[in-house]
């Protein structure tokens, strides 16, 4: 177990070093230096050199991602280009209203992919196909839309929760829930029907095996072999579907923050690529990476110690 | 041991892989790549409404100049954000455009860049499971720890970064999604390239000197052109949802030019004053995403999916009909209520004929006893029903298959149509069931302690103590000797014979009087298998229970059963005591799986070679009308077309069910090894074209 966890980590800091010199190459290979991003049209080619000079980026680019590797894993991602302001500090104010965005979706998808998708596979029948096809249906649902929609029946029609805006939790725990629920709402549409559809397959396969036959020869109530025994040996898959929603949700929040103007990373994302504010955009997906690998890690870890057979060993 | 003239092949592939199993030839894969599951495509309702749309899609947006009423940039000043309008039948935009108009000019290029990511992701993910299945493990665990980090990305955050170094450059950018897709489409095909990588055709290409990228491209990719398929409708339908979203950030192309998800963007700045808006566009897109998802879905869909071991609620409530309309109807009159005592009358077994069942008989007319304290063999080859008619004694029978008449009475009451709650309070308690397999018979996820108390105390009402005390005492009598220590192991903890004497201990937890034991050895090594039947036999001393013993080895029969019923294609065709029948074989299937088991000739007289029964056992649904044995018969002739009964052989209270028995006991006629004379061939066509089956459990 113990060398399981070494290697687990060592491939997630590989997988988050990875990214790193992915995304160092990709604001490389970004149109104008980032003097000419900073200082904007119309300043002079000396000016534009100056600012280059001073931030290294006429070095060699191995200087200059060490650099940056080395200020990074002090906590230091740069300055942005466009406002001067730290990226770090940046976006450590707004991993939150993701985190929370990302987590309360995943929590609603799962809660609500696993009722949905429990249901149809021990109910069967008429009831399972239409689950079948009720999520089916969310599956090819943009999400984009599915908010559009949301914020028309429950901002405009009924004015339930505010249409956009993200109210911190220190300021209102109230408000901040109210803010959240209609992003968390869009996103957890197609994450739960992801997580039902994978939830119905594993209950499926778990009742195909053997060990329920001993289990009715048992004489075994029907609501303790499905919900103990088929639920627990379907939970590693399940968790594992959990695992793969986050990641997904997690960048997926991208459009629910634009669509509901949450300062989160997917905004920041989305500005700085669109300014070109290279130190920005080279920091959110270096610590959107970080997030994404550790979740998983934690999640992969949850999963090895559901397996007895992984945890004996 | 019964010969198993074909043998069957190894349960390997349930993937839903068409091909991987049953391809007998490398032929075989390029046929399967013609007629990749078509019938499966058009089967779909769904499917086919999809295909029509797409095609509908692709052909108006290919011709949309010849037709659409307006151009794309038409603005129309005197209709700004309309509803449908006999002129603008989807209403306009913010700028008067014909909304129509621009959903179907948008169409071509939304789904031809989508196209750009299912090229390179499925192409991607294709290849790399074909090389890593073909070139070894070294190479497979590099590829797939590269995918594994690939798949714990956030591909948005970092498709916005390639867009930021790239710019809004459409194909290039859903051809880096391809890439980033690619990861997940190697997990899907790998297994199934694997699988077909160790055919035993694909060995022999390999010895015939064929190149690892000959192999590839000649026998593993057309068996895996259903799963690309598949794969790539539903990529299809992936790329084109997030390249929609691109664009509705303000990622799409460039400003004029419309874009779904542009649209979606648009309407979503006049949700306020003109909600309709983003109905066309947002449906037109669901439509298309659910269109490729559902040709995907049907495609996907595994042909054949092993039967849970609990049917569903649904499952369940039919049967129970079924159940009670056998118990309404006026039953044959029940049997002697003797405690203890099972006699199985007239029980036939089918499928059902509902849904998507086909109403097969499995098992016809078959009848026995068991007295108390006695041993009943049901010996067969595979595909004989001799495991649904053990399953159908517990109501465990799978889904979909149910017992269609006759009955079965214990202690004089019919559980063949006895409710499910009323079995439960038989089921362990009075009547246990033992499997084949005892590792996958234990759940490999709660420990072999819990999984035995739990048993106990919820079949004996014991208290929490009292149960662990009874576990450790039933692991005893079963010969495990650190039973404290077993207690706390998982059953992947411990060995295939230590795994059986558990399952026969929780078979023992509620004191059975009857146990169905399924094959119990079968699974086993050779001395496990001598002590597991020597507890067994101790077992039944020391109980007074009885057991029914499903098994295709005679020597298990001769070493523990008292009598035996003889099975073949879903009917008894002989039984009666142990020692009659062994000794004295009536029936030409009892004759012929003598004659062919190396254990029941004697050294001094045994054959220069042991005798074989030609052909295999016929599917259900191919049983002749007359003896359903005649075609693979050494003695057949033309009176065994007419149907058979089962009449008395003469040899104490036996019955043999064959026209030609007592002619044959008469004249003394042996099976004989060598292949069936011409002249006593009956002109019955063997199928030579079976699916080889595997029992039906």
């Amino acid at each position: 177990m113990a060398l399981f966890i070494t290697k687990r980590l060592l491939m997630a800091l590989a997988t988050v070093l990875v990214v790193a010199v992915l995304a160092f190459l990709l604001v490389h290979a970004m149109p104008g230096s980032p003097g000419a991003v900073s200082l904007g049209a119309g300043a002079s080619q000396e000016a534009i050199d100056e600012v280059n000079q001073r931030l290294g980026w006429n070095d060699p680019l191995v200087t200059q991602f060490i650099t940056w590797l080395g200020s990074a894993v002090q906590g230091d991602l740069g300055v942005s280009l466009i406002d001067g302001r730290s990226v770090s500090a940046d976006l450590a104010s707004r991993l939150p209203v993701t985190a929370s965005l990302a987590a309360g979706a995943t929590l609603l998808s799962a809660v609500l992919g696993i009722a949905l998708g429990v249901t149809a596979a021990v109910r069967g029948g008429l009831l399972d196909q239409a689950i079948g096809g009720f999520v089916g249906l969310l599956v090819a649902l943009p999400a984009f839309w599915v908010g559009v929609i949301f914020v028309y029946l429950f901002a405009v029609q009924s004015s339930l929760f505010p249409a956009t805006g993200y109210v911190p939790f220190e300021v209102s725990p109230q408000d901040w829930m109210l803010s959240l629920a209609l992003p968390v709402i869009t996103l957890a549409v197609g994450g739960a029907a992801f997580i039902a559809r994978q939830t119905r397959a594993s209950m499926l396969e778990a009742l195909q095996q053997e060990h329920i036959r001993t289990l009715r020869a048992t004489a075994t109530p029907t609501w303790k072999i499905l919900y103990v025994h088929a639920l627990r040996y379907a939970s590693l898959p399940i968790v594992a579907g959990i695992a793969l929603q986050f990641i997904g949700l997690f960048g997926g929040s991208v459009i629910a923050e634009q669509l509901f103007a949450m300062p989160g990373l997917g905004q920041a994302v989305q500005s700085s690529v669109s300014t070109h504010d290279a130190p920005a955009v080279q920091g959110v997906v270096v610590i959107a990476t970080v997030v994404v690998v550790a979740v998983n890690l934690v999640l992969e870890l949850a999963t090895k110690f559901l397996d007895p057979k992984l945890r004996a060993s | 041991m019964i010969p198993t003239v074909a043998p069957a092949p190894a349960d390997a592939d349930q993937t839903g892989s068409t091909t991987a199993a049953g391809a007998p030839a490398p032929g075989a894969g390029r046929a399967a790549l013609a007629r990749f599951s078509r019938h499966r495509l058009f089967s779909s309702p769904g499917a086919v409404a999809g295909l029509f749309w797409l095609a509908v899609l692709v052909v108006a947006s290919l011709t949309a100049p010849l037709w659409l009423p307006f151009k794309t940039e038409d603005q129309d000043f005197t209709a700004v954000l309309s509803g449908p309008t006999p002129a603008h039948w989807l209403g306009t935009d913010e700028l008067g455009r014909d909304i129509l108009s621009r959903i179907f000019a948008a169409a071509a290029g939304t789904l031809g860049t989508s196209l750009i990511t299912v090229i390179v992701g499925v192409g991607l993910g294709t290849i790399l499971a074909m090389l890593a299945a073909g070139a070894g493990e070294r190479t497979e665990a590099v590829i797939s720890r590269v995918t594994e980090i690939m798949m714990s990305l956030p591909g948005t955050v970092i498709i916005l970064a390639v867009i930021g170094a790239v710019g809004t450059n459409i194909p290039v950018v859903m051809a880096i999604l391809g890439i980033l897709m690619s990861a997940g489409i190697y997990r899907v095909i790998l297994g199934q390239a694997k699988s077909l990588q160790s055919q035993l055709y694909v060995d022999a290409a390999k010895v015939d000197g064929t190149s690892p990228l000959g192999i590839s491209l000649r026998h593993v990719l057309p068996g895996l052109a259903n799963t690309i398929v598949v794969q790539a409708a539903l990529i299809f339908a992936v790329g084109m949802l997030i390249q929609a979203g691109l664009a509705f950030i303000g990622f799409g192309p460039p400003i004029p030019q419309p874009s779904w998800g542009g649209m979606i963007q648009g309407a979503s700045q006049h949700v306020y004053d003109a909600p309709w808006m983003m109905v066309p566009t947002g449906a037109v897109l669901a439509l298309t995403v659910l269109s490729a998802n559902a040709i995907g879905n049907a495609l996907g869909k595994a042909p054949n999916a092993p039967a849970p071991h609990l049917p569903s609620a649904a499952a369940r409530r039919q049967r129970a009909k079924a159940v009670a309309a056998i118990a309404a109807a006026p039953g044959l009159p029940g049997g002697d209520a003797a405690k203890g005592t099972l006699s199985v009358r007239n029980l036939s077994v089918g499928v059902d004929s509902t849904g998507t069942g086909n109403g097969v008989r499995l098992v016809t007319d078959v009848s026995f006893d068991v007295q108390p304290g006695t041993v009943l063999g049901l010996v067969g080859e595979s595909g004989c029903g001799k495991t649904m008619t053990a399953l159908s004694l517990l109501g465990l029978l799978p889904s979909g298959v149910s017992v269609t008449g006759g009955q079965i009475l214990w202690n004089g009451r019919n559980l063949g149509a006895t409710t499910e709650k009323d079995m439960e309070a038989v089921r362990g308690r009075e009547i246990a069931l033992i499997s084949q397999e005892p590792m996958r018979a234990l759940d490999p996820m709660f420990t072999i302690g819990y999984q035995l108390t739990a048993t106990i105390r919820r079949l004996r009402g014991m208290g929490k103590a009292e149960a662990r005390a009874e576990a450790l005492n039933l692991l005893e009598k079963v010969g495990i000797v650190d039973a404290a220590r077993i207690l706390k192991t998982y059953p992947h903890q411990i060995s295939g014979g230590m795994a059986q004497r558990v399952a026969i201990a929780l078979a023992l937890s509620g004191r059975p009087k009857l146990l169905v034991a399924d094959e119990p050895t079968t699974a086993l090594d050779v001395t496990v298998q001598a002590e597991i039947l020597s507890l067994l036999r101790t077992l039944v001393k020391d109980t007074g229970m009885s057991v029914v013993m499903v098994t295709h080895d005679l020597g298990v029969v001769a070493d523990i059963c008292d009598h035996v019923a003889v099975m073949y294609a879903g009917q008894v065709v002989e039984n009666g005591k142990t020692a009659a029948i062994l000794d004295n074989p009536r029936h030409p299937y009892t004759l012929a799986l003598l004659a062919a088991d190396p254990h029941a000739n004697h050294a001094e007289n045994m054959p220069e070679r042991l005798a074989t029964i030609n052909g295999q056992v016929p599917q259900p649904k191919d049983w002749p009308t007359g003896c359903r044995f005649a075609a693979r018969c050494q003695f057949a002739g033309s009176a065994c077309l007419e149907p058979v009964p089962l009449l008395p052989s003469g040899a104490g209270e036996g019955l043999v069910r064959c026209v030609k028995a007592d002619q044959l006991a008469v004249e003394g006629m042996d099976w004989l090894a060598t292949d069936i004379p011409a002249a006593r061939r009956l002109e019955v066509t063997p199928k030579q074209d079976h699916i080889v089956e595997k029992d039906l459990a």
